[in-house]
């Protein structure tokens, strides 16, 4: 389950006044200037290297990184399916 | 280390065979700061301007590391830095996004004449206010019908007197959110484009630069490149490329310059001995090889981690600072080690150094990798 994983590394890096029940899975992290240009590259560059998901070849929108609920779902679509037995 | 395949090696060497034909007079041409058509289509026509295209739309398909162990060359060989600026320009702001992000149907129509530069490309991302803030920008685009409407200005396009497609960045959502822009594939003759004049700089003055203008630009919407509002993350993944290319290039005019420097050591007799025997200037020459090392190793361990899909934010903006550095450096010691001759605009080398300067400025100058990297450290 990557949700409250994802959720706790936008808290620690992005809102540290806020704590990890707080911040609703639907909050609008890139609207409400949480997470920036630069923060916007530091969350896809974590997420391609916790989730192993090779960020500069599959197609991705900026509102794949909106909420914690858009970026469970990118991660389930991308997610590497580790090899079987 | 890298071991280069037979493959990768030819590729180079059709490059490093036109050494003479691309430093053929080229004190004169940057005095007289044209853009040498002619020597651009020599380097087309060794198949470089299409190395990372896919080969089904007329490229060479070949991927980051092979593309720069080929400018590595064409650094080397040419003492044109001006034009070789001009080359990684046109591979990062042109070809590398459309190859990577133009639809099909945008593909087919344009990425064969670019990977044969045919068609010359530029990028338009800074603004006179707003520099390297591209979240700043205020160049805009509106949707209106199956049209983008495009209105504002951007300063410091390289390439731009000379080019036939322009990579236009502009807004599209919300000021100052990261999910405000997209990039835009603009023909030069589109209504409403235009394009100031070549404006004089310090260096690379073979590589003209200009002004562009938008008043009410209609762009198709077919000619957005990535999705709308994916500017930004579009703009990432061509500015790791732009400097990759155009750092590979400086380590290979780093090369040149420390051989020419040895060379010039060994021979000239100075109070009974010649000059490299003093350890003063064997110093200057060695900080030459440490930084063409270093800055060679930091940027092929970043294409090597970028072609793994590691995260390379960080690497990228390191190799940067390194490499931008370390050609400034590179170019100084030449001058200081060839004295008089090295103030001299015949001997190419105070060229060197006005060229090596640009380096620490475009694609994010010294300060901005430094504030990048401070903000992936979590300051």
């Amino acid at each position: 389950m990557s949700a409250p994983e994802i959720k706790r590394f936008v808290v620690e890096q992005f809102a540290d006044d806020v704590t990890v029940d707080d911040l609703a899975d639907d909050f609008d992290l890139l609207d409400n200037g949480v997470v920036d240009s630069l923060g916007l590259l530091r969350l896809i560059a974590w997420l391609g290297d916790r989730y192993s998901i090779p960020v500069d070849d599959v197609d991705i929108e900026p509102d794949d990184f909106r909420t914690v609920d858009a970026m469970t779902a990118f991660v389930a679509r991308h997610r590497a399916v580790p090899a079987a037995g | 280390m890298i071991t280069w395949t037979e493959d990768q090696r030819s590729l180079r060497e059709s490059v490093e065979g036109l050494a003479d034909v691309l430093s053929d007079g080229h004190v004169e041409d940057d005095q007289r700061g044209a853009f040498p058509r002619a020597k651009w289509d020599r380097v087309a026509a060794t198949g470089l301007l299409g190395l990372p295209v896919d080969a089904e739309h007329g490229g060479l398909g070949q991927d980051v590391l092979t593309t720069m162990h080929v400018l590595e060359g064409l650094g080397h060989a040419s003492r044109d830095g001006g034009l070789s600026f001009s080359v990684s320009t046109h591979l990062a702001s042109t070809a590398t996004p459309l190859n990577r992000f133009g639809s099909d149907e945008l593909k087919r129509r344009y990425l064969p004449r670019v990977a044969a530069g045919e068609l010359i490309g530029a990028h338009a991302i800074s603004e006179p206010s707003a520099g390297s803030d591209a979240m700043a920008m205020r160049t805009t685009a509106v949707r209106d019908g199956d049209h983008f409407v495009l209105n504002g200005s951007k300063a410091f396009v390289s390439n731009g007197p000379v080019a036939d497609l322009v990579v236009v960045y502009a807004r599209t959502g919300p000021a100052g959110t990261a999910a405000g822009t997209t990039a835009f594939l603009v023909p030069r003759d589109t209504p409403g484009l235009g394009f100031g004049g070549p404006i004089a700089k310090m260096g690379l003055k073979t590589s003209p630069l200009c002004e562009l203008f938008l008043d009410d630009v209609r762009v198709p919407a077919d000619h957005v490149l990535g999705r709308v509002g994916s500017g930004f993350l579009v703009l990432d993944y061509v500015m790791k490329r732009e400097i990759l290319y155009s750092f590979v290039i400086n380590v290979g005019e780093m090369q040149r310059r420390l051989e020419q420097v040895v060379d010039y050591a060994k021979n000239r007799a100075q109070f009974g001995s010649t000059i490299g025997r003093f350890q003063s200037v064997q110093n200057l020459v060695v900080d030459m090889k440490v930084g063409t090392e270093t800055a060679r190793l930091w940027l092929y361990h970043t294409a090597q981690k970028l072609q793994s899909n590691k995260d390379t934010t960080i690497d990228v903006a390191i190799s940067k600072l390194v490499a931008s550095e370390a050609a400034v450096a590179s170019a100084m010691n030449a001058v200081q080690v060839f004295g008089g001759y090295g103030y001299m605009a015949e001997y190419g080398l105070e060229k060197d150094l006005r060229n090596a300067v640009a380096g620490t400025i475009y694609s994010g100058t010294t300060q901005i990798q430094q504030g990048r990297i401070a903000a992936m450290l979590g300051l």
